[in-house]
């Protein structure tokens, strides 16, 4: 361990130093793939308005047959309202999407793929947690009885690996355990040395002191002489089990030195609770994500006219007109109605040929989507569960772009299972969408090779996906700067005359279906108050 | 350089916006562009209809070169921000292949007109992205 005089020198109090320790974790910001981590959003509406009277005699024609659109479709329904849907897609969902056997998809621009999965086997290509904070989505799942389990969203048993960083742990495999238990040992064995040596201003009295002493013993595993030489919890070297000495005891492991986890950078996974919405406990539907959307369709599909896409939109003083192409026919038809909730993307919505106010557009211009990629492989055997004992969670890498491998959190001990093998974010996943999909495989392949000597030999198929380049999506969800937040995003809460906007966008729980969900909510609530007036 | 072209930008305040493109700036840009922005706007330069904008025969690709390196380091709509991903030879080289190709004749920019935009611009016009 370095002395004292290591620490920050000359202008930096002693108590500087305590809250940039505090803060160790708070790196985990600069890396994307943790950004999982950076920013609290959270639901906290746990069901719909509570809407009294009746809407019947009120037509309410509702654009985008996703998560946010049969909510209301749902709700407005319920309350009498005369509800028709119209979606693009042959089906119902939205970005609410699983890829398996047979599903299809074309990007822009790209040629077709087809899902070949073996049955059973899944990708959730769009969402695929909901976290125990959105009460809204566990609101429908539970309505609905759509069966849920956990998603394992953080496994400290799993690998991680960083390439691009100096010391000798660059380029290594370690499991995140032991940077865990390594990062604030050592930690609380500079501080707890610091605290009891009188080199600390930590504001508390003596006895107080004492308490916070005993409180960095627990955290960071400090013997007597408040050092830190390991624990269990960072593994063993050979795991304890029966016998006197093969196995007996096991034997355990070292830790890393100091230097070198610091040099590597590793310390970017280290927090010590996850911001609200990717804490334990993250569910995921059983069987994928579109059972979400498949509860919704069971209730409202009857309202949805399927392969409807909308070219024209008016308002008039008594109403809202649109226009829509049947895609599988080539018929044009127009409808009518009293009130409309668009819950298209912006990022498409914008492109349509709509009569709204300047100030509308203007805001509309103001939000941007990001570019989102994801891609499942199908391995032949569950290598990382047979060989390596990781059940679910993320494997973390700084391979350029990639972010996190995930394993599945569904099929455990079963012969196959599709991991998630790149999350891609910005300018990253432009620059993987433009590959081919064997392209995209290829890279990813590559990548988890480095973390699984086993991967690529058991590498079977891929499905990928590029949100950005999904026709009716044209990006993964809304991004509103600072500056789009504070101007444009009021204006969008608001009706222009008799069209109203819902979706993830309309929304503080962006990209979630929690915000499609909760959007829908406020905007029928205003829509309903606004008939009843 | 890029440092030296920076600390002339700040002394003198002036720039030369655009220069003579050498050829191997073009095609340096050509592959970029090939790799980082034709998934949208596709290599033909012609985008997709209804979802990228044509850089082909675009007033706006050929117009203020301000304006076109404020879009691709700031990101717009759809578009992410290249500033942390391509240094600015190479989003000089990409500018000036867009604005060259296809037909389009416009003056290329270089790596100094880059710099200068930059060092103007707004960094958080985009905020960053959460998982999700």
């Amino acid at each position: 361990m370095p002395a004292m005089t290591e620490l920050p020198g000359a202008g930096v109090t002693r108590r500087h130093f305590l809250e940039k320790a505090a803060l160790l974790g708070g790196s985990a910001m600069v890396m994307t793939a943790l950004n999982a981590w950076g920013a609290g959003i959270a639901s906290m509406t746990s069901a719909p308005p509570a809407l009294r009277g009746s809407g019947a005699g009120h037509k309410l024609l509702i654009l985008g047959a996703g998560v946010a659109g049969m909510t209301a479709a749902y709700e407005m329904s319920k309350l009498g309202y005369q509800v028709t849907i119209l979606e693009a897609r042959a089906f119902g969902g939205g970005r609410c999407q699983t890829a398996r056997k047979g599903f299809k998809l074309t990007e822009l621009g790209g040629e077709e793929q087809e899902c070949k999965f073996d049955e059973g086997q899944y990708l959730n290509h769009g969402p695929w947690r909901i976290p125990f904070c959105h009460r809204s989505t566990l609101h429908y799942t539970k309505t609905f009885g759509i069966p849920l389990e956990v998603l394992v969203n953080e496994n400290d048993a799993s690998y991680a690996r960083f390439d691009t960083v100096k010391g000798p742990l660059a380029g290594k495999r370690v499991r995140q355990f032991e940077v865990r238990a390594d990062m604030r040992g050592y930690t609380s064995e500079l501080v707890a040395k610091a605290a009891t040596s009188g080199k600390l201003d930590t504001g508390l009295a003596k006895d107080d002191v004492e308490l916070f002493v005993e409180y960095l013993r627990g955290e960071g595993y400090l013997e007597n002489d408040l050092s830190y030489r390991g624990t269990e919890g960072r593994g063993y070297k050979v795991n304890p089990g029966a016998g006197i000495d093969d196995p007996g005891p096991g034997v355990p492991s070292t830790p890393y030195a100091f230097p070198d986890l610091v040099q590597s950078k590793l310390w970017r996974m280290v927090q010590s609770v996850g911001t609200f919405d990717q804490q334990h406990t993250m569910f995921q539907p059983v069987g994928g994500m579109d059972r979400i959307a498949k509860g919704f369709e069971k209730h409202v599909g009857h309202l949805i006219k399927y392969n409807a896409e909308v070219e024209r939109i008016r308002q008039s003083d008594g109403g809202v007109t649109v226009d829509y192409l049947d895609t599988k026919t080539g018929k044009r038809s127009t409808i009518s109605a009293d009130y409309c909730l668009c819950t298209i993307p912006v990022s498409v919505l914008r492109t349509i040929d709509a009569d709204f106010s300047d100030t509308y557009k203007q805001a509309m211009a103001l939000l941007s989507y990001d570019p989102v990629c994801k891609i499942g492989l199908q391995m032949k055997r569950r290598f990382w569960e047979e060989d390596d004992a990781i059940y679910g969670g993320h494997v973390y890498t700084d391979a350029p772009g990639i972010n996190l491998i995930s394993l599945p959190s569904s099929g455990w001990q079963s012969a196959k299972g599709v991991l998630l093998g790149y999350y891609m974010f910005g300018a990253d996943a432009t620059d993987m969408s433009g590959n081919t999909p064997a392209e995209r495989t290829a890279i990813a392949l590559d990548v988890g090779q480095r973390i699984f000597p086993q991967y690529k030999e058991n590498f079977e198929t891929s499905f990928s996906a590029s949100w950005h380049l999904i026709q009716y999506n044209l990006g993964g969800w809304g991004n509103w700067s600072a500056e789009a937040r504070k101007v444009a995003y009021p204006v969008l809460n608001k009706p222009d005359r008799r069209i109203y906007l819902a979706g993830e966008h309309i929304s503080y729980i962006g990209g979630w279906q929690a915000g499609a969900i909760e959007s829908a909510w406020h905007q029928i609530a205003q829509i309903h108050q606004r008939v009843a007036a | 350089m890029r440092t030296a072209l920076l600390a002339a930008a700040l002394v003198t305040g002036t720039f030369l916006t655009t220069a003579p493109a050498l050829a191997q700036d073009v095609a340096k840009g050509q592959d970029l562009f090939n790799h980082k922005c034709a998934a949208c706007h596709q290599k033909t330069g012609l985008g997709v209809k209804g979802a990228f904008p044509a850089l082909a025969g675009d007033p706006f690709v050929v117009g203020d070169p301000e304006l076109v390196v404020r879009t691709v380091l700031q990101g717009r709509g759809g578009m992410p921000t290249f500033a942390a991903l391509l240094s600015e030879d190479q989003l000089a080289d990409i500018i000036s292949y867009i604005r060259q190709a296809w037909g389009n004749s416009a003056p290329a920019v270089n790596a100094g007109f880059v710099v200068t935009v930059k060092t103007n611009a707004h960094p958080q016009d985009k905020a960053p992205t959460v998982t999700h």
